[in-house]
């Protein structure tokens, strides 16, 4: 009666993985980095559309803070964390500009969905780059794609997880190859003495 | 005493009758066979992750590997996870090279062609591919009381196996083979009471046989 009861809750999938620092040449910049308490506590809620259907909870916040400060340590020679958000005009010392990740959206489909045997998470990234004083210089979005197939013995909650956590390494893998061709980025590159033509090619 | 281990035998002998049966067909093309085996160089086996409609599934990519290490000590086969990360972000589905000519530009950067020196890789070998169920049938109804539950009914089902290993030799920047295995298998589930699954070993089957022709090429002693 116990399990047939606990059916009734929300499923929930608290994103947890580890995550490699990347092989790259850290950019010559000292950025500074600003994880609002939105992005920090991220989680997406999805209700049931159904009575088959089943409510979901999937937590990233994390999981999200966890890759991107293993993926921003790797790819700038310095990181400096921000206690406060940035644009209060106190300029933190010898920072050469502050990156302000948030996620825009997260969608998932799992193969009860899709009828193909598949889970899929896919998110979309907004990011701000602004000078040390917290005047925007640039704001891009960035998309990034997981799915892991079904498994046996594998439960959907671990499902969910494994395609959030390759979501999350495309998602840094997006950042890393992407970050120097982004166009509004060039000039603050080039204005830094980062050479545009250095910058670590995508494999096509 | 006797009476039971008869029951038992004949048991096991309906079973083994029973067994599903799997049909397999494995083809190969192969190119510049290191007649020596690999020496003391390493293999990465690794799952193509590109298509929208499927996945290669990890699990079966780490049954190929352990079946040529299993067999052969001498050949050191990298784990997929443990060399995606030492790679990251060089091989992920996003940015890993589809032909061996794109392996030529990433090794343009410095930091990736020393960690594949130090991992002393000479051969990638990709696995694409996946398992599906591609029919089912019969029908099986299921039953909770109070006095205890059962089953009764027959199911059946056919699942297909289609994977393709292409090798490339890192010091060639080459592709110098190719190994495709197809197994189809029947499943059957017979319930009267407690169901019964006969289990068509599909996957580990087309495993087996691709794996097989990799070692014949890595190995000397196959």
């Amino acid at each position: 009666m116990l399990c047939l009861l606990s059916a009734c809750g929300p499923t929930q999938v608290q994103v947890q993985g580890n995550f490699p620092s990347p092989l790259l040449d850290p950019l010559p910049i000292t950025l500074g980095v600003w994880y609002s308490q939105e992005f920090r506590d991220h989680a997406f809620f999805d209700e049931a559309k159904g009575p088959g259907d089943s409510e979901w909870v999937v937590r990233t916040g994390q999981a999200q803070v966890q890759m991107w400060d293993a993926l921003l340590n790797g790819m700038f020679e310095s990181i400096v964390y921000l206690d406060t958000a940035p644009g209060n005009d106190i300029a933190p010392a010898g920072i050469d500009g502050i990156l302000v990740p948030a996620i825009d959206e997260l969608q998932y489909a799992i193969p009860t969905h899709t009828n193909i045997k598949v889970y899929e998470i896919w998110m979309r990234y907004r990011f701000n780059l602004l000078d040390p004083q917290g005047q925007p210089i640039a704001e891009w979005v960035m998309s990034s794609y997981g799915k892991t197939p079904t498994a046996f013995l594998q439960s959907d909650e671990q499902a969910v997880n494994l395609a959030a956590v390759m979501a999350l390494r495309d998602a840094g893998a997006h950042f890393a190859t992407g970050f120097q061709r982004v166009p509004v980025v060039e000039p603050w590159l080039l204005q830094h003495g980062v050479l545009t033509r250095a910058a670590p090619v995508a494999a096509p | 005493m006797m009476r039971r281990l008869v029951t038992w035998g004949l048991c096991t002998a309906v079973l083994l009758l029973l067994s599903a049966c799997v049909t397999s067909k494995v083809d190969e093309m192969v190119f510049n066979e290191p007649t020596e085996g690999i020496g003391d160089a390493s293999v990465v086996i690794l799952g193509r992750r590109h298509a929208s409609d499927y996945d290669t599934e990890p699990e079966f990519v780490r049954c190929v590997g352990d079946y040529i290490q299993s067999r052969d000590g001498s050949i050191r086969v990298i784990e997929e996870l443990e060399f995606l990360n030492s790679l990251y972000p060089w091989f992920e589905p996003r940015t890993a090279p589809l032909k061996p000519d794109n392996l030529r530009k990433m090794l343009t950067h410095d930091l990736v062609a020393k960690r594949l020196a130090e991992l002393k890789t000479h051969y990638i070998i990709w696995i694409d591919g996946t398992t599906v169920r591609s029919g089912s049938g019969g029908t099986m109804s299921c039953a909770v009381g109070p006095g205890g539950g059962g089953c009764f009914g027959f199911s059946t089902w056919t699942n297909d196996s289609d994977y393709e290993a292409t090798i490339w030799d890192f010091t060639e920047l080459a592709e110098v083979g190719r190994v495709n295995t197809t197994a189809t298998g029947q499943s059957y589930m017979p319930a009267v009471i407690v169901p019964i699954p006969i289990i068509a070993p599909v996957q580990g089957t087309a495993c087996d046989g691709i794996a097989a022709q990799l070692l014949e090429y890595l190995s000397s002693e196959y």
